[in-house]
């Protein structure tokens, strides 16, 4: 039998003895796409959605539904898989207070879609008018969100998010040779979102792909610029993953309060920057988020915990229990596991231009291609560059084909970082992270 | 509800709406090392409403489906906004209407299947990977069985329903030696039951021994080699470097991409044949119907080295003057269908393995797959493992093989095809914008390919 039921009647309909914890989710997007300069679709998404996790005995459960009228199939559901689930080790946790973090923009709920047309129109126009002949795809998409917490130990919080995203990519298509330069941005504040910083950044790509240079293969400095930055901090997401340590399958799970890295190398995860895509306050668990130092001139200071995790190693949460958030997106159809906030990495002194001006030649890399693949746990890497320049004293030669990088993240990180240069940006919405300048990394030309 | 989709179909004034509704039941489990990580079952309900005014798409998704009509009208304003913006307004052709309804009969229905039998036979797959020697110090045993019925219907009077089932088993192990840790996996999925999924305990027995082979290999010196791709990644490859270009939504509005990709181009050897095929039963990604109600077809991109076709949805074909393919596919209710691959493949040619392996003085045979990503231009892909070719003879295992090749250059180095094809379906699936994991197989014979390039350590 269906029955309507609010969050809190689920919660109370579980057996006595049993935990439960509920999330609901609901969530307005609209994404909308430009393709080749002209406006494609325009789509509107309302959509809820239920998650119950609950402990019976000891053992965890969990099922979801989108079926908010049914609140009887997803306690039945819940129950079913805590029966055979695996030990929790945890109890949901009592209200921790903390305070609030500035998620919601009303700039951003109020952006009508006439405004987000105009916004993409006003990209590919600037775009064309420099380069008439590139083909200009614009994606920009807003989200509002509301999300309940509650759980039985008398966790009891509603949040209200936004959220803006414009992505541009910029296609040249030559007779031999296509490839795009990109660049997006996101956050939860429309004013942090500037169309003109990334129209202006890739005006930049574009003039230096005018011309093309080739390279020897071979050892060289490598400026990691932008997206390009993600290839070396990808495997820290395992690295300084509570599990991974606990496993014993991360490189650094014996350099806790050790040195792993150059002493010029920081690494902090915060949750609380006001209305970065990654913040909030409070996991998706209920834990507040922090701002904690990972890694601290180089040297190993803390690891990521969810309630689970930090149950299974003796550690504390860190208020790092996502639904799968992380570069990657969320989805309340997914256990809370271990991810990410915010990434900032402590930037250097030098401008970069000064950096590159010092070295007889350098490549730059903006972007690559195959981001993940390869054995990421253990640090490697090895990518196309889809976007890389030959730099020489600082002067550009122009855009490299057919290269690849290679290289084992950490490895670099700890013998051959050359410099950070002086500016951080945002990469990805998880990123706050100036170019990482980092010598003798593998160059294959083809 | 099929009168509720009905009158909502009436009542839209758009020159064409259609709408999808799907059912999903699913359940995963999910190992990591000795722990289990996840078990879970679900259902949900949704739809999407897609209304076509004046050549512009409006698009409306929810999962309720009390407010229909409301979400037809949402669609059409949208799609009315949308059309103000259009330079040209295209007119897709009508469809000849199909009233049909797909069941499939499968040997065991997971839905059947009570959850312990499921989680007995994970964690069996599990502790036979972790009992393979004490370096394997981390594992993953991740089953996942999906059962979407979908209906599709529009206003020109398609109603089909059709069941699509996929399963999914992925089995990886993780061994360490010192700071040493390598990965290797087996992967199993197919539009079919639960049966898929018994009886793989060799499997288990593979992943685990691969990993601990991996730990003995050497990373590959970068640079640039002949090299043979076994079947799984010359499916990876074709995926990448041609399956993609393919798909019309890339070229439909992008005059130079048209220009560029002109059929009766020649792109590759005579003796390549490169096949998208709707009709492999059974097959991930497999349907009779697209998300659009198109029928599936079987296209050539490829044949004999030379262009041939595109994959379509309604609105590409009628851009391009071409015909829908049935390739208009969305990964669940939630999105809009867009131009995607199914069942891509190189076809046979005549090679043995003896024969491709004979005259290659130092190069490399690369087996299985991590992934690969295309920029449409230059693209890579990289296999789970891989040997060197020495003086015509298969020598040491090596790792980290990632290779790199482009569209105007790799095709054209393709020097031998082998008679051995086969054709797999992972766990993971195809990414595309913001449509990720989307079942697809692929396959493909031996391939071999001259002077593509490697990264990897250099001197």
């Amino acid at each position: 039998m269906k029955k309507t039921l609010t969050a809190k009647e689920v919660l109370a309909r579980l057996p006595a003895g049993a935990e439960g914890e509920l999330y609901e989710v609901h969530r307005q997007v609209r994404p909308l796409l430009f393709r080749s300069g002209t406006l494609e679709s325009l789509r509107s998404t309302e959509t809820a959605g239920r998650a119950l996790r609950v402990i019976v005995d000891g053992r965890l459960g969990f099922s979801t539904t989108t079926d908010l009228d049914d609140g009887n199939t997803l306690i039945r559901n819940a129950l079913d898989s805590a029966q055979y689930g695996e030990t929790a080790g945890f109890h949901f946790p009592s209200p921790l207070g903390g305070s609030e973090v500035s998620c919601f923009d009303p700039g951003v709920e109020s952006l009508s879609d006439e405004e987000m047309v105009a916004i993409g129109k006003e990209v590919i126009a600037r775009i064309n008018a420099e380069f008439p002949q590139v083909q200009v795809h614009v994606g920009v998409r807003r989200e509002v969100e509301e999300v309940y917490l509650l759980n039985t130990s008398g966790l009891e919080s509603s949040s209200r998010r936004t959220l803006f995203q414009l992505q541009v990519a910029a296609q040249v298509v030559g007779e031999q040779d296509i490839f795009f330069v990109t660049d997006e941005a996101i956050s939860r504040r429309r004013q942090d979102v500037s169309p003109s910083s990334l129209v202006e950044n890739i005006l930049r790509l574009l003039q230096w792909s005018e011309r093309t240079a080739s390279l020897p293969s071979g050892k060289m400095p490598v400026v990691f610029q932008g997206m390009a930055t993600a290839t070396l901090l990808l495997p820290f997401l395992y690295g300084l993953n509570g599990r991974d340590v606990y496993q014993h399958t991360s490189p650094l799970s014996d350099f806790l309060g050790r040195p792993a890295f150059d002493p010029r190398f920081t690494l902090v995860d915060d949750g609380r920057l006001p209305f970065a895509y990654l913040s909030s306050p409070t996991d998706d668990e209920g834990i507040p988020t922090s701002r904690k130092v990972l890694v601290q001139e180089g040297v190993v200071r803390q690891f990521l915990y969810d309630l689970k995790t930090a149950a299974l190693a003796g550690a504390s949460s860190t208020g790092n229990g996502y639904k799968g958030q992380g570069p990657f997106g969320g989805d309340f159809r997914r256990r809370p596991d271990v991810a990410p906030s915010s990434w900032l990495i402590a930037p250097g002194e030098k401008r970069l231009e000064e950096i590159l001006g010092n070295l007889d030649q350098a490549l730059l890399v903006e972007e690559v291609l195959g981001l993940g693949q390869g054995n990421v746990v253990a640090g490697e890497f090895s990518n196309n560059v889809e976007l890389g320049f030959l730099v020489r004293r600082g002067e550009v030669a122009g855009r490299v084909k057919n290269t690849m990088i290679a290289g084992n993240a950490y490895e670099l990180l700890r013998d051959h970082l050359l410099a950070l240069g002086d500016r951080p940006r945002w990469v990805m919405g998880w990123l706050y992270t100036p170019a990482i300048v980092l010598d003798r990394v593998n160059v294959v030309s083809g | 509800m099929r009168e509720e989709i009905e009158r909502a179909l009436k009542r839209s004034r758009a020159d064409f709406t259609d709408i999808r509704i799907e059912q999903i039941w699913r359940t995963r489990i999910a190992f990591e090392g000795p722990h289990l990580e996840n078990l879970e079952t679900w259902s949900e309900t949704g739809g999407i409403v897609r209304c076509r005014v004046g050549g512009g798409w409006g698009i409306a998704v929810f999962n309720t489906l009390d407010d229909l009509p409301e979400r037809v009208a949402d669609a059409e304003r949208i799609a009315r906004l949308v059309s103000a913006e259009q330079r040209e307004h295209l007119e897709i052709p009508p469809a000849p209407p199909i009233q049909d309804e797909v069941r499939v009969s499968l040997k065991k229905d997971p839905r059947a299947i009570p959850l312990p039998e499921k989680l007995a036979l994970v964690q069996r797959y599990n502790e036979r990977m972790l009992k393979e020697s004490p370096r394997i110090v981390s594992t993953q045993a991740a089953y996942a069985d999906t059962f979407r019925v979908v209906t599709i219907a529009n206003s020109e009077g398609t109603f089909i329903v059709q069941e699509c089932p996929d399963t999914t088993l992925l089995l990886a192990a993780l061994a360490r030696e010192d700071t040493n840790i390598q990965r290797a996996w087996e992967m199993l999925g197919e539009a079919a039951g639960f049966e898929l999924v018994e009886g793989q305990e060799e499997k288990a027995e593979k992943a685990a021994r691969r990993a601990l082979d991996l730990l003995r290999a050497r990373p590959v010196q970068g640079g640039v080699y002949t090299v043979i791709v076994n079947p799984e990644l010359a499916g990876v490859l074709i995926h990448e470097a041609f399956g993609h270009l393919c798909e019309a939504d890339f070229l439909a509005k992008n005059p130079a991409m048209r220009q560029l990709l002109t059929p009766g181009r020649t792109v590759g050897s005579p003796e390549l044949n490169v096949v998208e095929d709707g009709y492999l039963p059974g097959r991930r990604g497999n349907a009779p119907y697209d998300d659009e109600g198109t029928p599936r077809r079987r296209v050539y991109l490829i044949r004999n080295g030379v262009l041939e076709g595109f994959l379509h949805s309604r609105e590409t074909a009628a851009r391009m003057g071409g015909q829908p393919t049935g390739n208009a596919r969305a990964i669940s209710y939630q999105y809009e269908p867009i131009v995607r691959m199914r069942n891509t493949y190189i076809d046979r040619g005549q090679a043995t393995f003896e024969e491709m392996l004979r005259g290659v003085e130092h190069g490399v045979y690369a087996c299985g797959f991590v992934g690969g990503n295309t920029g449409l231009g230059q693209f890579t892909f990289s296999a789970a493992y891989a040997y060197e070719i020495v003086h015509g003879e298969i020598g040491e295992m090596l790792r980290e093989v990632v290779l790199t090749g482009n569209i105007f250059e790799t095709l054209h180095h393709i020097d031998r095809i082998g008679d051995d094809l086969s054709i797999y379906g992972g766990a993971g699936g195809c990414g595309k914008e913001e449509q990720q994991g989307l079942p697809v197989t692929l396959g493909g014979p031996h391939v071999r390919i001259q002077n593509l390039t490697v990264g990897g350590r250099t001197a």
